[in-house]
């Protein structure tokens, strides 16, 4: 065990820079949210109003949370929590599996574990180095919400809730770590999983009861399948009760010891999931660059486009039932009937805010494609395919392909999803040309986003990975929390997304779309000039 | 215009590093030219230069008689390139990266040529090319990149380091292959650090160090430039006579003597205990093994003149300055 002590200092050295950007993310977060709330919605009346209005719009919790009355702390845990446990989750399964599969498919590990650390210290390591990493996370909220002036317990409720969250899906991470064979296939398997427990938490809120007075509600069973569910059922500014935090321990160490299991029993390297022979020919379709990237990304392309369906068939389904929910809670229904207009409207409004997390899920399968790219140079593959007789630009041009073809492809495969579905509301067929426009107008904005990661990638190659997925979130945050907390005109404009056509609403204005088009077209353009200008940067 | 390949003065700067400082480089049609030098000493980056992978600082770099970086494209229809460290794509076969490969080459017009060279490669080299990228050694990944340079006719072989991985076996088909493509009257350049690789197949080497030239010829021409070794055991000589040992031989350098040292070879001057070295010019070994003989010295070793004295004495760690004479 005395190695535990270096492995555990490896770890943290490696993640000196990462991980303390995290942090200060959660701590901004949690320090800005309460005051943007409190300008945006001052009065007791604005904040009663805004949960109402939430409470009859299961579009609306989908993306929040469960509202726990119209004070400014509850407020803000009920819009922002759901987020915050998300990212939370994103930085614990991947440091899991950075520091697990990606460490064994390098041939890193086996350095390691031919010392006497074996094959178990570096595993304990990880988890070791992850409940650090996550009670930080915890921490950051905590402070971020007293720096705010919110609620002493509460916060600090909050903070061990998103540590919890964190702890959860680090045993997620390593699991899949165990399951799959390659870094990129545990972090996207990992990926699906918190997917699966947002929806699942979505659902919940989505279907649940409201209280009498429309303050407040209860979240169906569905939330209770999910990490991030449990993290926001401990109500942590209202009611305070910790327990369900002990589900996020429960699950991590079931999750830990089935991983220990597996590596102590499997080869170092090995995966469950194993390794085929393969064709001893190339196929016709694998002769150019072209048909290299798409076999690259095809599978990854695929695991997006089931994602695109599940949401898809999610927004079909889903709307009449909605349509039922706002209607049972008069006096909810009283306030939505003058905002929305129509059974219809309604599930068309319904269709198009799912769609706005479609649209997210198209833009990081096209950011994907350009991560791709950087990493075929980082690792030299490229170079070898750079020095046959290919154009740069053809090359980034291929790779540009896939990417907009992925984004297409979770677009259509939401569209068909949400055109079955659909096939029970009345006017079947306003409800899914309703649908299709919901797919298009989330085009331009995933374009324009991959468009941005492929300039990064000319020109700032070794940064392009992680500012790519900065410039994702950066927008996704702002298009999701820019208006509610009331963020100024110049930086809302910064959001592709803010500039997606509204559909459902009376008047449709493509203008935002159009510009976004041609946007991305000079920003791909500037990418290809760029590509030639500069060294292989290996 | 001769030279294939022609770099004078070639610079590359990485943030503060020079990695390439004034290197000159000349490879003639139809010649198996070593490149030689130790790690770090600028082998890949001159050969990224070459392909246009990277952009040169200064200095001018010419691949039959084009500017790499413009004319990329069109000099890589002529180039088959294996890289230093082999990295195949983890879910393509080794088959599938070889016909990528050659197909982004140009190289399978011929479809009946190539696949009968590509079988022929295959056999050779021993390799399964129904596994996955992934699942290769590092031996069986530069398997995969030189069968994909050699399956397909090629006018210059630009080779990194490729047998770095390879058993002495695959070695030995690696060289006859290659030979076969040279009788063809393809140019090579071929990174190395391993000198039994380069003097077997090489016409023509560069030695270079620090991103500079520090020799350049045929390999009779640098042996020329090596000495002798000899050695010999110091029991039983008395002491005048080792002392007088330099004078009476003018053509010994580098004389070591008695304790002291370890056997690192004559040519970085440690005698081992026990035993006096020193290098000779090889011209004058007459005139030292009548004065030895004299000596009736025991234990004699004579080791001929080889490339691995000639490297040494380029990267002496207590010569910093550049090579001696």
């Amino acid at each position: 065990m005395s190695t535990l002590g270096p492995i555990l200092r490896l770890r943290l050295r490696r993640d000196r820079v990462q991980l303390p950007i995290w942090f200060a993310a959660f701590a901004a977060l949690a320090a800005v949210a309460p005051a943007a709330v409190a300008a945006s919605f001052g009065t007791v009346a604005e904040r009663e109003s805004l949960v109402r209005i939430a409470s009859g719009s299961p579009t609306i919790l989908i993306f929040r949370g469960e509202p726990q009355g119209a004070e400014v702390d509850a407020l803000v845990f009920f819009l922002i929590f759901a987020f915050l446990a998300t990212l939370v989750a994103f930085m614990s399964t991947f440091l899991a599996v950075r520091h697990s599969r990606a460490e064994e498919e390098s041939g890193r590990a086996e350095l390691i574990a031919a010392t006497p650390a074996g094959r178990l210290v570096p595993l304990l390591a990880t988890a070791l180095h992850g409940v650090g990493a996550s009670l930080a996370a915890g921490v950051a909220v905590w402070l971020g919400f007293l720096a705010a002036g919110l609620d002493g317990s509460g916060s600090f409720t909050t903070g061990a809730a998103i540590a919890g969250t964190g702890i959860a899906f680090l045993g997620v991470g390593l699991l899949a770590g165990r399951l799959m064979r390659t870094s990129r296939g545990a972090n996207g398997l990992a990926a699906a999983v918190i997917g699966v427990a947002y929806a699942l938490r979505a659902a919940g809120d989505a279907g649940g009861t409201p209280s009498a007075d429309g303050l407040s509600m209860t979240s169906a069973w569905p939330s209770w399948l999910s990490p991030i569910g449990w993290g926001q059922q401990t109500h942590a500014f209202t009611t305070i009760s910790p327990a369900p935090l002990l589900l996020d321990l429960a699950l991590a160490a079931v999750l830990l010891a089935v991983v220990v299991a597996l590596a102590s029993s499997r080869d170092l390297g090995a995966s469950v999931f194993g390794e085929r022979a393969g064709p001893e020919h190339a196929g016709r379709t694998l002769g150019g660059s072209l048909g290299l990237a798409w076999r690259l990304q095809r599978s990854a392309v695929v695991g997006w486009a089931l994602a695109g369906l599940v949401f898809g068939v999610l927004a079909g389904t889903l709307g009449e039932t909605v349509v039922e929910l706002v209607r049972s809670n008069s006096q909810i229904g009283a306030a939505l009937a003058d905002l929305a207009g129509g059974r219809g409207s309604i599930i068309d409004l319904f269709t198009a805010a799912i769609f706005g997390l479609v649209g997210v899920i198209a833009a990081a399968a096209g950011t994907q494609a350009i991560i791709r790219m950087r990493q075929e140079e980082a690792n030299g593959s490229a170079e070898a395919l750079l020095a046959l007789p290919l154009r740069r630009i053809r090359w980034m041009f291929d790779y540009l392909v896939v990417g907009v073809v992925a984004i297409a492809s979770v677009l259509a495969a939401a569209t068909a999803g949400a055109a079955v579905g659909l096939t029970r509301s009345a006017g079947t067929g306003d409800r899914v040309a309703s649908a299709v426009d919901s797919g298009l107008a989330q085009l331009p904005a995933a374009v324009l986003i991959l468009a941005i990661a492929a300039l990064l990638f000319a020109v700032v190659p070794r940064l392009a990975i992680g500012l790519s997925w900065g410039v994702l979130l950066v927008s996704v945050f702002i298009g999701q929390f820019g208006e509610l907390f009331g963020m100024p005109d110049w930086l809302r404009t910064l959001s592709p997304f803010t500039h997606t056509p509204a559909i459902g609403t009376a008047d449709v204005d493509w203008t935002g779309a159009w510009w976004m088009l041609a946007l991305a077209l000079l920003l791909a353009a500037l990418a290809l000039a760029a590509i030639r200008r500069r060294d292989l940067a290996l | 215009m001769n030279a294939v390949i022609e770099t004078r003065g070639l610079r590359k700067r990485f943030g503060r590093v020079d990695a390439l400082n004034g290197l000159d480089l000349s490879v003639a049609a139809g010649e198996v030219h070593g490149f030689l030098g130790p790690n770090g000493a600028g082998k890949s980056t001159t050969i990224r230069v070459l392909l246009g992978l990277m952009r040169s600082d200064g200095g001018t770099a010419t691949v039959f008689g084009r500017d790499p970086w413009t004319d990329a494209v069109a000099l890589h229809r002529r180039i088959a390139y294996v890289p230093g460290d082999v990295s195949l794509w983890p879910n393509l076969t080794g088959g599938e990266a070889i016909d990528l490969l050659c197909r982004l080459r140009g190289g399978t017009k011929d479809a009946a040529g190539y696949h009968a060279r590509r079988k022929h490669l295959v056999e050779a080299f021993q390799l399964d090319p129904t596994r996955k990228g992934r699942t290769y050694s590092k031996g069986n990944r530069q398997k995969v990149a030189l069968i994909a340079a050699l399956a397909a006719p090629t006018d210059l072989f630009i080779l990194d380091e490729p047998t770095s991985g390879l058993d002495p076996l695959m070695d030995a088909v690696f060289r006859r292959e290659l030979q076969a493509a040279t009788n063809n009257g393809a140019t090579v350049l071929l990174s190395s650090h391993i000198l039994s690789e380069v003097e077997h197949l090489c016409d023509r080497v560069s030695i270079i160090r620090a991103g500079r030239t520090v020799e350049t010829g045929t390999l009779t021409q640098l042996r020329h430039l090596t000495r002798t070794e000899v050695g010999f055991a110091s029991e039983g000589l008395a002491e005048a006579d080792l002392a007088g040992l330099a004078a009476r031989i003018p053509a010994a350098h580098d004389l070591v003597a008695g304790a002291g040292g370890e056997g690192g070879g004559a040519a970085n001057g440690a005698g081992g205990v026990g035993r006096v070295s020193f290098t000779a010019d090889s011209d004058a070994l007459p005139e030292v093994l009548a004065v030895l003989a004299q000596l009736r010295v025991q234990g004699l070793t004579i080791a001929p003149p080889s490339l691995e004295s000639l490297f040494l004495r380029h990267y002496r760690e207590d010569d910093p300055a550049g090579p001696r004479r």
